[in-house]
This record gives C-alpha cells, structure tokens and sequence, in this order.
C-alpha cells in the first residue's frame, strides 16, 4: 500500500500537449478514477505513474518516494491493461508466476503466490490452460492474479472492463470492488465510461484536455460539478443545459430569464454574476417531476418517450438542442402531447459564461 | 439468369470455379507436376538418351543405398544445410529485433542487410572467390592483419564447405530478418510493456517472451532454410564445383553431375525422387507442428 502524489506533471509529443500541469494526491488505499473523454489524457497519465513512459515535466512520488525516473519494473506498482496483455505462450500458472520469477523468488514461495492470486481470482482449476482456452473474463482475471502475486504498493488499471460484455462488465465491476476492500491497496483506475466510475471511485479525478477539470467523490461531482464540463460528464442522461440572461441579483439569489422556463429566481453562490450576464442553467433530468409539483414550473413536447420498466426516459429537444426527461415508474405519456414539469430552485444548477458553476454548494 | 435448385449437383454449381482455375492448374500441371512425374517414371530405367531405354524396377534405387559416394554427398548436404540454417536464424532473429526499434537510418540499415538477397546468386559467387582469394584476397588480409595465417578457403577439403557456409549465410540472413521483423510486429506493444513492469530485463524479455511468440515463425523459418539448403547448387557449382575431393558435392550437385556429366539420367532421377520425397516429408511434418503449435 502506497500513497501516490503527482506534482506539475506534464507530457507532450512534439508541439501536443498531452498534459498539462498535473498535481494530484491519491491517499494510500483509495480507489481513485481518472474518468474523460476519449484523448483526454487518462490513460497518459497512468503510463506516465507506471513508468512506462517519461514524464515532460514536473515529479511523481510514490510512498513519499521520488519515482520520476525509475524504471516500470523499479517502481511498486502492478498494470491490468484493456487487452489483458497476458503472455499467450505461457499457461495460466506461468502468466502470474512471471512477475516472481523475474524476482527470481524460490520455487516453492512462487507455487505458494501464484496458488493464494489464482484462489481470490477464482481460477485455480484452469492454471495449466494457455490464455486463449480461457473467456474474457477469465483472462482478465488472470491480468489481475499477476498483478496481485507483485503485492504492488498501487494498482494500475487501463480501462480493464472495456472488452467485456456488459452483463460481465457489471459483474467484473462488483469484483474488482471487493477486491479492493480485501486488499486494501490503493488502486488508480481508468476509463471513459462515467458509470464504472460513479459506481467504484472513493474519488473521481475528471479530465479533459489534458486538464484536470475536478476531483472529489462521486455524489460531490454528481450534486456539485465545478463547471459545465463536469455538470455534462458525470450523470446518464446527462444534465440538461439551457441557455438565459441576468436580469439581477439580489445577495444570495439570482433572477435569471432562461430558454423554456422563463424568469426564475435561484440561489447562487453570490459572486461574479451581474445583471445582464449570459448564463447557463443546468437542470438534471432525474430532478425532473411530472406535474406543478415543484417551484419552477414550464411544459415540454416529448418526441421521443422510452420506457425502461423502472424508469421512463422523455427526449423533448427544440431546435438541436438537446433535453431529457427522467421519471420514476412507467406513466402513461405520447409523444407529441405536451406535458407540465417541475424542479426545485436548488436543483437548477447556474454557470456563468465561462462555464464556471456560481451555484450555491449542496451538502452531500 | 437460371435458378438454383437443391437437387443441383455439386459439379454443375462449381464448374465455374473450376473454369477459372482451369488456365492456373494447366500451367502448373505442364511445368510441375507433369516433370515430377516424368521424374519418378525415368528412376525406375536406365535411360541415358545414348542407348536403348530398359525398365530396371528398383535397381537405381538398390545402386543408391551402396554409393559411397551418395551418402558422402548426403552427408556434405546435412552439415550444409545446419550450418546454413541455425547461424542464420540467430543472425536473422538479432538484426531483427535491433532494427525492430525507432532509431535514425534504420531504414538504411534493412535495405543493407537485404540486399545480398537481390544481389544475382552468380554474380556474388565471383565476389566471393574473389575474397576467398588465398594471396590477395581480403578476407586472408583481414585474417594476416589479426595474426592469423592465411588460409586455403575454397581449396582446402577442411574449410571449402565452410566457406560456402559462410557465404549462403551472408546471402541469406537478410530473408531470414525481414520474415522476423514481420513477425515481431506482429507481437503486441502492450505485452511487451506487462513484461517491463513485470520487472523482466531486456535479456528475459528477448528469451522468455519474443523468441517463444516467434516460434510459428521461426519454424516456418527453418523449414524454408532447410528445403532451401538441401537444394544448393549455384554457388557450388560457380565456386568449387564440388571439390576439392568432393568435400562440397551436395545431392543436387551431384544429380547435376550425373545426368549431364556422365549422361545417367535415370540414376540422377532415383537421387532426385529419394530428395524429393526427403524434402516433402520435412514440409508436412514442419506444417503440422507449425499447425499444433498454433492451435
């Protein structure tokens, strides 16, 4: 177990700035989640904490330990890769057994590991197969069983779940989530699928461009994103944005004239808005109620209504811009036949015109 | 267009594929098959294009196994053929994964390596006699510049072989380097990578990981080289023309000699059936193995 601390860390490939400036402390034990868009610089920044790659700029310390310039196999970390990267020529037992080999561990210490990693992954009947006898998610499990034997201080994960189907990818989800309450370890892990992240992260670092854009638990990401970036990101469907105009602000509060609702009267955070100010408000479509129900009230057309079972989702966009609906239940609407929705002030989200959230912060 | 029904027999909805292949097949038939056969038809007689032909059953075959002189040329065939092959698959497989890396020229460096394999057989045959050359040749230059003596390499019975050796290796590691490199594109990076955080050196990873994921290949390799070698015959004929004192007369130089030297063309027949069928047995035992290996 290991602390890891990433300081101005930066990378780039002749004039592309994959990273840019980087600072970052993932405690010692926690599940952190590097979550974006594709080429956003996620699995980057875990090749560069893997020493797989050299850093352009700035210092990596794990353990308090300096370890911007050793080598991968110097530094106390283990990799699950997207491909599972097994050794195809060699059987399960020698996949996981490599690691303590190269350590040139006894015989024995190495039957021993290899035995205790292939019983937590579940595949001590299958350590003479060779990988390709085995399913995905069996050979990712494999990955995982030669990471474990390393006893790394952090594990590294690329996007382990992407070539799994879905039902396993779930199931793979739930594991691996044990796995880190019975090791313990700290783990960084890496994907683009925000929901691998919300579901598994103690904390998610989200990036863009190059830029760490916020980092923090799930729900404080959830309820309260730095800017519309992460407001768009972290949620499915994602948060409904809609565009409006300061007419004034009164201490605490904001009265904003917006697209589809009108003029609405919400808290702020109380600074850098001025009347006249181009905004954005941000509403979640799970926040959304059927009916006058709540305070800020206004009607849709749905044109498009999907129903799900447990929920039922309500596509309602105008003129290209995009709007979602998310209702508990399976209630008995058309499209093409206007309803009246409902959300509370203190969900509607405010951005200013750079895209910086001015909403009051939400306890979480 | 005509329907297809189920009662269609398998000629009458394949005959156009048939009709395509037709021109191919003709021509591999007149130009391969047809002599193989003629071949293996003229082992069985005495024919010399000089006398009337007779039948002589297995009488070639049953002379062969007595030939002194037969199995000294198996013999000389064999340490060519491992002295050929082995050296250049160690040399093929270094160059190979040195030139696999990003570094400036290496461009450069395949094209050099594989030009011997453009180069005309012939023509650097006569270069090589040339640096073989006992008195101002530079490879005995090279060898009195270090110390050593010079050495007798293409008339001496100790090291003519070894010269030619030395040669077909030069001409031929450069085939053996590109089928390599094709293969260790081939591996992925990201294994590679779980070797290098796996702690593995640059040595465990060249053992323990590229030379075995290469395996199919090198077998495919060696059975190239190896059928390849059993055929020698241009440069021996050009350098030694299978002396001195028959230390370099290989099977097919041997046929050569025979049917065209001493007009027995249905003995030469038995020696090429006997080499045929060697050489056939090596490709389907070197396919199958290459088959499992690859299940």
């Amino acid at each position: 177990m290991a602390e890891l601390e990433l300081s101005g860390v930066s990378k780039t490939y002749g004039a592309f700035n994959a990273l840019k400036d980087v600072s970052l402390e993932i405690g010692d034990g926690e599940f952190a989640v590097f979550v974006g868009p594709s080429g956003c610089g996620k699995s980057t920044l875990l090749r560069l904490i893997a020493g797989l790659d050299p850093v352009s700029e700035g210092q990596i310390a794990i353990g308090g330990k300096d370890v911007t310039s050793s080598q991968a196999g110097q530094r106390p970390i283990a990799m699950v890769f997207q491909n599972y990267a097994l050794y195809p020529h060699m059987s399960v037992y020698d996949n996981i057994a490599f690691p303590l080999q190269m350590e040139r561990r006894s015989k024995d210490e190495i039957r021993a590991e290899v035995a205790r990693a292939a019983q937590i992954v579940q595949l001590s009947t299958r350590l003479q197969d060779k990988p390709s006898k085995l399913s995905g998610g069996q050979r990712q499990r494999v990955a995982i069983a030669r990471a474990i034997v390393r006893k790394p201080g952090i594990f590294l994960m690329d996007e382990p779940l992407s070539n799994l189907d879905a039902a396993l990818r779930m199931e793979m989800r739930s594991e691996l989530t044990q796995l880190h309450r019975r090791l313990g370890s700290t783990m960084v892990y890496v994907t683009h699928d925000q929901l691998e992240a919300m579901t598994m992260a103690d904390r998610i670092v989200v990036l863009n461009g190059g830029r760490v854009e916020q980092v923090g638990p799930p729900m404080e990401l959830y309820h309260n994103p730095a800017n519309l970036f992460v407001a768009g990101f972290i949620g499915s469907p994602p948060m409904n944005f809609l565009a409006g105009t300061v007419r004034s602000v009164d201490g605490a509060t904001v009265s904003v004239d917006a697209l589809r609702i009108g003029v609405v009267t919400l808290p702020f955070s109380g600074e850098h808005l001025y009347a006249g100010d181009s905004v954005t408000l941000g509403v979640r479509p799970e926040a959304l109620e059927l009916g006058a129900g709540r305070q800020v009230q206004f009607s849709v057309v749905p044109e498009a209504v999907e129903r799900l079972g447990l929920h039922t989702i309500v596509h309602a966009g105008e003129e290209g811009r995009p709007f979602t609906a998310l209702f508990n239940g399976d209630p008995k609407l058309r499209a093409g036949e206007a309803i009246n929705v409902s959300v509370d002030r203190s969900s509607v989200q405010v951005f200013d015109a750079d895209g910086i959230s001015r909403s009051r912060r939400t306890e979480v | 267009m005509s329907s297809r029904s189920a009662t269609v027999g398998p000629f009458n909805r394949t005959w156009g594929a048939y009709a395509f292949l037709a021109p191919a097949l003709l021509i591999l038939f007149l130009s391969l098959l047809l002599p193989a056969i003629a071949t293996i038809g003229m082992s069985f007689t005495d024919i010399s294009f000089l006398r009337p032909t007779n039948w002589v059953g297995l009488d070639n075959y049953f002379r062969l196994m007595a030939d002194g002189r037969f199995q000294q040329a198996i013999g000389n065939t064999i340490y060519y053929t491992l002295g050929v092959t082995f050296p250049t698959m160690a040399l093929g497989l270094l160059a190979a994964v040195a030139l696999n890396r990003k570094f400036p020229f290496r461009i450069v460096f395949r094209t050099i390596f594989y030009l011997p394999v453009l180069t005309s057989l012939i023509a650097a045959a006569v270069v090589w006699v040339y640096l073989y050359e006992p008195y101002s040749g530079p490879v005995n230059g090279l060898f009195v510049s270090l110390g050593l003596g010079p050495q007798p390499w293409l008339s001496s019975p100790n090291l003519a072989m070894t010269a030619l050796i030395i040669m077909a290796v030069w001409r031929d590691f450069g085939t053996a380097m590109i089928i390599y490199l094709a293969g260790l594109q081939d591996i992925p990076e990201e294994i590679y990578e779980a070797a290098r955080l796996d702690g593995a050196s640059k040595f465990s990873i060249l053992w323990r990981i590229t030379v075995p994921m290469l395996a199919s290949v090198t077998f495919y390799l060696m059975i190239i080289l190896i059928v390849q070698s059993f055929q020698v015959f241009g440069a021996i004929y050009v350098m030694t023309g299978g002396g001195p004192l028959g230390s370099t007369e290989t099977i097919v130089f041997q046929m050569y000699q025979t049917a065209f030297g001493y007009t027995e063309f249905g003995y030469s027949a038995a020696m090429s059936t006997v080499l045929f069928f060697v050489i056939l047995l090596f490709s389907l035992v070197g396919t199958k193995i290459m088959r499992r290996g690859e299940a």
